[in-house]
């Protein structure tokens, strides 16, 4: 190793612990104090304090909001708990489970058929494409880029995922259940590819190019589903697609495949989790790129290709949102119609989950899966009009939701600086 | 500095505290025994109860029902991962009827209905026996748009004579059947009353861009046309703007577009919420039809028209109304169904 490359690596970690650590004047030889010490441990990238205070706030200002409409916060609070299926967990009892792919029961703690394990299904089936467009915000956050396109890639996996999955009729599940994932995610990828070779050739900024090409797609998908479009139904009058054919669906494991079960498509979810993890600790490329996220002139310096990364990061943000779409069509929806194009917000629910989750793969999927809980558990359904009006159950989340971005927002920024001033002062 | 965090935290605990106490003792006192009323359960699809259109008329048909001792729930869908659930909810709350408003939830509705035979559904606006599993327990509830067409195809002929003008118009979204309908009813009673009159109509292949209805609508006015029709959902609204201005009339469809200004002559009305508080009714009697779709038309106040424009004149009006009489009656045969 030369002297110039030594001195780039040192760079790039300085650049990397700075980051991590939190930023004080230290005095030399001083140890921290306590309060410190904990700071770094708990609230730096990885920490789990502010994103808990965060979302308590959250949840305590939905409940003055609740309260305002007349009704018992702590009332509403419980049904949605129930609603979510959460509960389920602590309800132990004898019962028996089919085990997947066979015919054959055994004994099993809990009661798989319950109402609250039907509503449990609907809760991990949103938190599938949750944590994917988390991902596609989290790894593109780690590379220094904000990727407001989550919506748009998911959208590129959708229509992929519609149109392979409406063809080849005889084909083996084994084939095209894969197939129409991979064509999925790198429909995803060559979307989210473009805003990243933007980024990296001319320099526009991912944010401008990515809500740009967020419209470009739903537009197209309005286009292909819509009367008259190339991907619309049998059905001349309904501007919705075919079925994908069964051999294109996943398998579902809990529930019935037509009342909308739980597929195996959260356990991919989580299996991507664990990818996002392996690629940001543990590869060149997860190293390259926080590299660049924590200081882009000081990993040039150092010898990466800053360009290279900002495309490669783009489009494996996209590759995850892209899956999240693909894995929605084979996992229950099955078709689209082009008013469901325009009613889908899952990518900004990704962005949410990302930010919450602090861009950590257990974040993002804890996060996830809190949002995921929510919108089941905020659904008019779980709310009988005695205990919330059922009209604004809904925007309960997109309260929740808000404060917790507008929460996260203030952490990093406005809060942690006037701290840090009183604190100087 | 973490005292006054503390303080402001503690204050925020306490305000919601106080708050479900008060909001629990008012609850309380407000609960009273009742006895098991019919239940009917209504979900809509992602347009929303505000809709200005099927699913708020839904809603309206079902306060209707309401009124007479049924008991009514319903249930808002967010995204289309909400209607297998949110009709299965109306099951599990052992709903008399569950309905289900559009054609977005012909899948949905097939699904639940044919998992749970001895339920009762209806679906508005679909054709129960094009659904995948002919489910035997969903009455489909279809209108006859081509007599609400019809309605206000005579007014639009009657203004064109009094104006001595040469021709009235209509613009379509798509050639689908319910579009077809409305158009053909209404070119039949614009001849009737005026037979010299030209009808003119035009398809901007889009339900949702004005620019595109509003284009064909002036090209139509250019033409001669004093009367527009739109059969286009939203992008119709540029049609009724083209007529607003040109100095000519629109005339609405589906729902009462009266509100848009005096520029709007009527509308052509497909009630959905007289068929909704139908299909109720006849669940609630035991009198559903499974399996079947059921027709609302004009003899059963499931079409009509909307409210006159304070320009339209009283003889015009007076005209209609006696049409609408005579439809009600029988007397009024062979209104077409295709554009030819």
């Amino acid at each position: 190793m030369s002297d110039d490359e030594r001195r780039a690596d040192e760079l790039i970690e300085l650049a990397i612990t700075q980051d991590e650590v939190e930023q004080a004047p230290l005095q030399p030889g001083v140890p921290p104090p306590p309060s410190m010490h904990f700071a770094s441990r708990f609230g730096g990238v990885s920490g789990v304090i502010a994103p808990l205070i965060t979302t308590l706030i959250a949840f305590l200002m939905g409940g003055l909001v609740v309260a305002l409409t007349g009704k018992n916060p702590l009332k509403v609070y419980h049904a949605i708990w129930n609603g979510t299926g959460l509960n389920w967990f602590f309800h132990i009892g004898n019962h028996s489970a089919r085990v997947p792919f066979s015919t054959t029961h055994m004994w099993f703690p809990w009661d798989t058929s319950s109402v609250a394990a039907q509503n449990l299904q609907q809760t991990l089936l949103l938190t599938t494409p949750i944590i994917l467009t988390g991902l596609a915000v989290a790894f593109a956050f780690r590379c220094g880029m904000f990727n407001i396109g989550g919506q748009g890639q998911y959208f590129a996996g959708t229509i992929f995922a519609v149109w392979l999955g409406t063809s080849f009729g005889g084909l083996s599940p084994w084939v095209h259940v894969p197939l129409v994932l991979v064509v999925g995610a790198l429909a995803g990828a060559v979307y989210a590819g473009i805003a990243g070779l933007l980024k990296a050739t001319v320099g526009a900024h991912e944010v401008i190019s990515t809500i740009m090409l967020n419209w470009i797609s739903i537009w197209v998908g309005s286009y292909l589903f819509g009367q008259g479009g190339p991907l619309q139904g049998s059905q001349p009058s309904i501007p919705i697609s075919n079925d994908i054919v069964d051999g294109a669906k996943l398998p579902v494991i809990w529930g019935l495949k037509l009342l909308q079960g739980l597929s195996i498509g959260i356990f991919i979810a989580v299996a991507i989790l664990v990818v996002y993890w392996l690629i940001i600790n543990r590869t060149t490329l997860g190293y390259e790129v926080r590299a660049v996220g924590f200081n882009p002139e000081a990993a040039r310096y150092g010898g990466i290709s800053v360009a290279r990364n900002y495309f490669l990061a783009m489009a494996i943000s996209g590759a995850f949102a892209g899956l999240g779409g693909a894995l929605d069509i084979t996992g229950w929806e099955y078709r689209i119609g082009e008013n469901d194009i325009h009613a889908n917000t899952i990518g900004f629910i990704g962005l949410a989950a990302a930010l919450l989750g602090r861009n950590t793969a257990l974040g993002v999927g804890t996060a996830s899966l809190l949002f995921g809980a929510l919108i089941n558990g905020t659904s008019g359904r779980q709310l009988d009009p005695s205990i919330f009006r059922p009209d604004l159950a809904g925007n309960l989340t997109t309260i929740i939701q808000g404060l917790v971005i507008l929460f996260v927002g203030l952490n990093v920024g406005g809060v942690w600086l006037w701290l840090k001033r009183r604190r100087g002062a | 500095m973490r005292k006054r965090w503390l303080t402001l935290a503690a204050l925020a605990v306490a305000t919601v505290l106080l708050a479900s106490l008060f909001a629990a003792m008012r609850g309380s006192s407000a609960s009273a025994a009742h006895k098991a009323a019919f239940s009917a359960c209504l979900v809509t699809d992602i347009g929303g109860l505000n809709d200005k259109s099927f699913n708020h008329l839904a809603f309206v048909g079902l306060q209707t029902a309401e009124k007479s001792g049924v008991k009514g729930r319903v249930i808002q869908s967010k995204s289309p991962a909400d209607y297998i659930p949110n009709l299965q909810a109306c099951v599990r709350a052992g709903a008399g009827i569950t309905i289900g408003v559009g054609f977005l939830m012909t899948d949905a509705m097939d699904a639940v209905a044919s998992s749970f035979p001895s339920n009762k559904f209806a679906i508005v606006d679909v054709d129960v026996t094009s659904m995948k599993h002919k489910p035997k327990n969903v009455e489909g509830l279809l209108f006859k748009e081509q007599e609400a067409g019809y309605l206000v195809g005579y007014a639009a002929g009657l203004w064109a004579k009094s104006k001595g003008a040469t021709a009235v118009g209509s613009v379509g979204g798509l050639k689908i059947p319910p579009v077809d309908r409305y158009i053909a009813g209404y070119q039949f009673a614009a001849k009737k009353a005026d037979p010299g009159l030209k009808t003119l109509n035009d398809y901007s292949q889009d339900f949702v861009v004005q620019a595109k209805c509003k284009e064909k609508a002036l090209n139509q006015i250019a033409q001669g046309s004093v009367v527009e029709f739109q059969v286009a959902g939203q992008c119709g609204l540029g049609v009724l703007d083209a007529a607003r201005s040109k100095k000519v009339f629109g005339i609405g469809v589906d729902a009462d577009q009266g509100y848009l200004g005096s520029h709007v002559l009527t509308s052509a009305l497909k009630k959905v919420d007289v068929s909704v508080n139908a299909a109720i009714s006849s669940a609630k009697a035991g009198k559903l039809k499974g399996g079947k779709d059921v027709i609302f038309d004009a003899k059963v106040n499931g079409v009509g028209y909307g409210k006159w424009s304070p320009k339209a004149p009283a003889a015009i009006k007076a005209a209609v109304a006696a049409q609408f009489r005579l439809l009600k009656a029988g007397k009024i045969k062979g209104i077409p169904a295709v554009v030819k």
